[in-house]
């Protein structure tokens, strides 16, 4: 019995590609081990674009089915999180489109209690008109800000997974930023260039 | 500072806009493994605490044998539960009754069969490493765990894996001993015992049920 656990011990720890490889063989252990190393973020990423916890769970879920089903296609050309990321930001998209609205966020300005800053020094009134203008931007815009300003990805990752050039990339960023900027001006003056 | 200031903006909006709740990912993750394996997994006791990989295999296995003994030691025991489980029988005569532990089984036979499909090439290409051999491990231990169950009650399986069970100890021990003829031995035993052949068959058998 002292060898089983050794055996189990010594199997648990495999890299990726044999994790992936596992998987296409029917291992339903490596497929956890797999969701459980990605979910995370990829619940981050699709609870940022939505807003709502029970569309991300479900385009999370999405995510994972579509990405086990379609993982014989995965040739190892980018990072698996990179190809993940990308299903993620499909099945969003689309989705989305589907419903033809975006969840707006329930809170209007005027229940904002302004309640000073707090340790970022942010104005709770500011910060949620800043909110409100990220909501309100062009989809590929909003898909950009969040992923580099929120998520912190590189302009790199973020090209890789919306399939368009890093110069794009930066352009849209450039863009939405500006756009907030203007958003905000009636607020914080000092912010419009 | 224009430029400072939106940043920090931005920097406070990483912080609080749209700040994602910790989800049930247990709970989520049965919904993938019913849709993508068409089976719902057993939950894990917790995401702070992680199992090796296979233990929870050998715990459902050995609860299995321990509810299979339990279950033989009291049908005997009892003429009383022995009508009962009569009286269910009949009722219940129309029903299909299910393989025990065909799920495992079929998923185990699986990865067998692949490694030991793999292994000739693998040893040739001098691949058979430690994490091929644990593989090769853990699957002996399945073998034994699962010849102790209900599954192994049906004779030709019970065979199978018996024969399964010498041949991955074979395979298991070529760690510190990768020569030819070790491979070779594994090699006539699979042919001499038609382990391949019955594989694919045991494992097909339980698919069609």
């Amino acid at each position: 019995m002292a060898n089983t656990v050794v055996a189990f011990q010594s199997a648990y720890r495999v890299s990726e590609p044999d994790l992936i490889a596992r998987v296409l063989a029917g291992d339903r252990i490596a497929a956890r081990e797999l969701y459980d190393a990605h979910s995370p973020r990829v619940y981050r990423l699709a609870f940022r674009l939505t807003g709502d916890a029970d569309l991300a769970r479900e385009f999370t879920q999405d995510t994972f089915v579509r990405a086990f089903g379609q993982l014989s296609r995965f040739r190892g050309d980018s990072a698996l999180s990179t190809w993940l990321h990308r299903i993620t930001v499909t099945v969003v998209a689309n989705a989305m489109r589907k419903v033809k609205r975006f969840r707006e966020r329930e809170t209007d300005l005027e229940d904002v209690h302004p309640l000073g800053s707090d340790s970022m020094g942010v104005d709770p009134v500011l910060r949620e008109r800043l909110h409100r203008a990220i909501d309100q931007l062009p989809e590929i815009y909003r898909t950009t800000v969040i992923m580099h300003d929120i998520e912190g990805y590189t302009h790199t990752e973020i090209a890789e997974v919306l399939g368009v050039a890093e110069g794009t990339c930066k352009s849209r960023l450039s863009q939405a930023r500006a756009q907030l900027r203007a958003s905000l001006a009636d607020l914080a003056p000092e912010l419009e260039s | 500072m224009t430029e400072d200031r939106f940043d920090e903006l931005m920097r406070d909006a990483a912080q609080t806009y749209r700040k994602p709740p910790q989800p049930d990912f247990d709970a989520m993750w049965n919904v993938v493994a019913r849709d993508s394996f068409g089976v719902t997994n057993p939950t894990r006791a917790g995401r702070s605490f992680r199992l090796p990989r296979g233990i929870g295999i050998a715990a459902t296995l050995l609860l299995g044998i321990g509810i299979g003994r339990a279950t033989v030691t009291f049908k005997s025991a009892s003429p009383t539960s022995a009508r009962t489980v009569a009286t269910t029988d009949a009722r219940t005569d129309s029903l299909p009754e299910p393989a025990p532990y065909s799920t495992e089984t079929s998923q185990y036979l699986g990865q067998t069969a692949a490694l030991l499909i793999a292994l000739p090439s693998e040893v040739k290409a001098g691949r058979a490493n430690e994490q091929f051999l644990s593989r090769a491990g853990e699957l002996l231990t399945r073998t034994r765990l699962l010849l102790d169950s209900p599954a192994a009650n049906d004779p030709t399986m019970r065979n199978l894996l018996e024969d399964l069970e010498l041949v991955l100890a074979q395979v298991v021990h070529l760690e510190n001993n990768q020569s030819r003829t070790e491979l070779d031995l594994i090699n006539r035993a699979l042919e001499q015992r038609d382990v391949i052949p019955r594989l694919r068959t045991a494992a097909a058998d339980i698919s069609a049920n």
